[in-house]
């Protein structure tokens, strides 16, 4: 905001000016963090799409080449970004910086520079982990959750430079900050759900480690984000964005013809093989908003005990239903995505796709993990409320 | 089901297998339609993994190799993937290379597909594949891994500090003592929460190394074997998960190869100077009876060959102590072989005295036999007058059998003219190329003249035998070299050193 050049710089009226300026619009690093996060984002989806579909992985696979420009381009414009500070002159460039081991920058491009290199370190390592157990496409494994936290880094940290212009802008560029917060924290949303997306099929939507798996860390982006976003149904909002972004890829990709390239072929597919139908994020998360609008004026520890487990509650009141239904020939069409395999899976297989799988071996295993579920959302949800509220606050 | 769920189902299905000990790669001759060709396939250490491919022409005119990789049988066998096009050297016309992914464990075959003059011709090469060992960390590597992950965390706290100091506060206001004082609590906080979940993550990847080390890495069933009242060796083949979760790429059914379920070998150790080739048979599911031939005491390495109905081989290992035995008459295919101890500083030989005053004389190429490298062992057998002999006959369909055995053991193959593969493995992989009867014909297009079964073009000289092979790590060996005179089977030994 204009008005908030510090009080104590030696500011001249023209500089004032440009500051203002410069303010209400929507900075170039913005849009180019916006921008690294979509192709990071759109080019892992086509990587899982592509082991599903085709199998063969090289370095410069197109997919892959997204994910690095993404990278690259995130990294570049932390570079710029923290050299331009720490070398300016520039005093209003300054004050809106923090210091990190004598160089200055907003801090979402230290964040984003960390995940650069995070990201960068997970290749070796992934590298060493194919060469000894395998070339694998297991989503959860270590060097991918290292990959994980660097594309966590570089999101949040793009998340953190539009934050902090946009908690300071007012107008017009503020209304535009905000549909870009909202758009770039559901991509967020979406890589998180990707992570977890080895436990969040239909066949697992009557076992409890379905429930466990988007109750932990889920609530915490809906809610943080949701609040940071300032928007009365901002959680309802990101998680429909979500949503969206992940049905229009299941049906636009498999527009796409291609064929394996790598044997055993078991399912000779003809097109690319999208992911499954996306959970319905939507549901909950309106209850997450619901619950943070009625019981604003309460505790963080009592709206932490509702909305969590109103969450854990409407994820289970909308999912075990619709598990029935996406296990039925009714979802076997281009609509539900259920008619959608891997070349790795024989068509003996298929039944697998249309039957619950039984992840708890016992009755007490079930509640147990259910339990899991609910305190683990409870607590997300309190973590999301203390992330959320210092999200808010961020001003540089 | 989760697709997730199902690739990594799959890879972990993935990990092949093969028969031999110690000795994975394939060495390989036989005709792709006009071509003669000679294959090497390196195969990977772990699976999934790239094995590499060497093929060479026996005539020029072949202008393209290509390749193609698929399982012997089952639905993997049904939709072959794009090929992969060899490389011509450029010094050598004659001579292409490649690599090829293996996705998984199990009973595949690489099909060769020669393209020239003289038209196209297809060659299928079983290729067991199966995960050996994982990777330790190069310590460069580990080094490099840890100074980025000390320089992570301090960067990540020194983030988390900032934040906490200036994050919050509007541009141009300074820090206080008290956002100082803040920042350093954060950071402790950050600190504390870094290294806890570093450990947490350190925990986490020795379990998940283990528990896919313990899924991928191949392991040959248990092979338990005692001796019963009257002579007979009893053999009982145990189970295996790694073969059970494999269910059609490995199977755990048992095949003939080259008429016999199992090929047992048993050869006193440490000297190497008894060798026996005996074909137990099968009592009941894995449990298999033999009835001894005559043999002298001692302490027995025992090597069982055994092919599943998938193509896939194993090679059996156990040891037994035997007594002297009377034993039966040697009947049937069953050979026995005696031969002078082997010393740990054998000079090697090339010619050994057969038992009716003939000789069977190694052509060994002068100069050193390096490991790791496709290697032609051609053989003769010369009468006492030293005439060469030229009425071989075969020895269960083949024109020979070598068997390959390193002097501490860690290395047995059972190899015949065609190669290292096994040949029931060869009949299933032609009988599945297209247009092929799918009753298998053992060794198509390789038969000896006159024979039913077995020979190749190279041992198709009736008066030798010769095995394309290498030395999988230098070493010394023991070669035993089985061909078939006049009904009786006679075996040379020969010693040799490989670098």
């Amino acid at each position: 905001m204009a008005q908030t050049i510090p009080l104590g710089l030696q500011t001249q009226p023209a500089e004032q000016s440009a500051s203002v300026s410069r303010e209400s619009a929507v900075p170039w690093f913005v849009w180019s963090g916006v921008l690294a996060v979509t192709s990071i984002a759109f080019g892992l989806y086509w990587d899982i799409s592509w082991h599903m579909t085709i199998g063969r992985d090289t370095f410069w696979t197109p997919a892959h080449l997204a994910i690095q420009f993404g990278g690259i381009l995130a990294a570049i414009t932390c570079i710029v970004l923290i050299f331009s500070t720490t070398f300016s002159d520039n005093p209003a460039l300054q004050s809106a910086s923090v210091r990190i081991w004598g160089f200055r920058g907003p801090l979402g491009a230290f964040l984003t520079a960390w995940g650069g290199v995070t990201m960068v370190t997970s290749t070796p390592f992934d590298n060493w982990w194919h060469n000894s157990f395998g070339l694998d496409v297991q989503i959860l494994s270590p060097p991918h959750v290292v990959l994980g936290l660097g594309i966590w880094g570089v999101g949040v940290g793009c998340l953190l430079l539009l934050l902090a212009r946009k908690n300071r802008a007012t107008g017009a560029a503020g209304q535009k900050l905000d549909r870009l917060f909202l758009y770039l924290a559901s991509l967020l949303v979406l890589l998180h759900m990707i992570l977890i997306s080895e436990y969040s099929d239909a066949s697992l939507m009557h076992s409890a480690i379905f429930y466990r798996a988007v109750a932990i860390g889920t609530p915490t982006l809906l809610i943080a984000y949701g609040r940071a976003s300032g928007h009365k149904w901002g959680a309802t909002i990101i998680a429909t964005i979500y949503m969206a972004l992940m049905l229009a890829a299941m049906w636009i990709f498999p527009i796409f013809p291609a064929h394996p390239k790598l044997g055993p072929v078991y399912t000779n597919v003809t097109h690319m093989v999208p992911m499954g139908f996306p959970v319905l994020l939507i549901v909950p998360a309106f209850f997450l908003d619901l619950v943070m609008n009625r019981f604003v004026s309460r505790g963080k520890w009592f709206l932490s005990v509702v909305s969590g487990s109103a969450f854990v509650a409407a994820l289970i009141a909308v999912q075990w239903p619709f598990g029935i239904f996406m296990i039925s020939p009714a979802a076997r069409n281009w609509l539900f995505g259920q008619i959608y395999f891997p070349y790795q899976m024989p068509p003996s297989m298929y039944q697998l796709a249309y039957q619950f799988q039984v992840f708890e071996s016992t009755r007490s295993a079930f509640w147990l993990s259910l339990g899991i579920a609910l305190v683990a959302s409870i607590l997300s949800a309190r973590v999301g409320l203390a992330f959320g509220d210092w999200l808010t606050r961020i001003r540089r | 089901m989760n697709r997730s769920i199902v690739i990594v189902f799959f890879m972990l299905l993935g990990a092949p297998c093969l028969a031999h000990v110690g000795s994975p790669d394939v060495y390989f001759q036989g005709d792709a339609g006009p071509y003669h060709l000679t294959v090497m396939v390196r195969t990977p250490q772990m699976i999934p993994g790239v094995a590499e491919i060497e093929v060479r022409t026996d005539a020029p005119g072949v202008h393209q190799v290509k390749i193609v990789p698929l399982y012997i049988v089952g639905t993997g066998s049904k939709y072959p993937p794009p090929p992969d096009v060899l490389l011509p050297s450029k010094d050598d016309p004659q001579y292409f290379t490649g690599k090829l992914w293996l996705m998984a464990s199990g009973s595949w075959q690489v099909r060769i597909e020669a393209d020239g003059d003289r038209g196209a011709g297809t060659l299928a090469v079983p290729v067991p594949a199966f995960a050996r060992s994982t990777l330790p960390m190069q310590k460069g590597l580990g080094a490099l891994l840890s100074g980025l992950m000390i320089l992570l965390v301090l960067a990540i706290v020194s983030i988390f500090g900032a934040a906490r100091r200036e994050g919050q506060l509007e541009p141009g206001q300074p820090s206080g003592p008290s956002q100082k004082r803040a920042a350093r609590t954060a950071m402790a906080i950050a600190l504390a929460i870094v290294l806890g979940l570093l450990s947490l993550g350190g925990w986490w990847w020795k379990v998940a190394a283990a528990e896919r080390a313990q899924q991928m890495i191949y392991k040959p069933p248990q092979l338990l074997a005692s001796l019963l009242p009257g002579g007979k060796m009893l053999l009982r083949v145990g189970e295996s998960a790694w073969h059970t979760r494999r269910p059609e790429a490995v199977s755990t059914k048992l095949i003939p190869d080259h008429g016999h379920l199992m090929h047992l070998f048993l050869i006193r150790v440490p000297q190497m100077d008894r060798f026996y080739h005996l074909h137990p048979a099968e009592d009941k599911g894995g449990v298999f009876l033999d009835d001894l031939p005559a043999i002298s005491a001692g302490h027995y390495q025992i090597f069982a060959d055994i092919v599943r109905e998938s193509g896939f081989p194993d090679t059996l290992v156990a040891e037994i102590d035997i007594p002297e035995i009377p034993g039966q008459p040697l009947a049937g295919d069953d050979s026995a072989a005696i031969a002078p101890a082997l010393l740990p500083d054998a000079p090697g030989n090339v010619d050994f005295l057969l038992p009716d005053g003939a000789h069977m004389v190694w052509e060994r190429q002068p100069g050193q036999l390096r490991a790791n490298q496709l290697l032609w062992f051609r053989f003769q057998v010369q009468d006492a007058a030293g005439k060469t002999a030229t009425d071989l006959e075969p020895y269960m369909g083949m024109a020979g059998h070598a068997e390959f055995v390193r002097s501490d053991l860690s290395v047995f193959a059972h190899v015949h003219p065609d190669g290292s593969a096994s040949m029931a493995a060869v009949e299933l992989a032609q009988a599945s190329l297209p247009g092929r009867s799918s009753a298998p014909t053992a060794s198509a297009g390789n038969s000896m003249p006159g024979m039913d079964m077995g020979g190749t073009r190279a041992s198709s000289q009736l008066s030798g035998v010769a095995f394309p092979y290498g030395f999988p790590k230098p070493g010394l060996y023991r070669i035993f070299v089985q061909v078939k005179r006049k009904g009786y089977v006679e075996t040379g030994v020969f010693d040799t050193w490989a670098n």
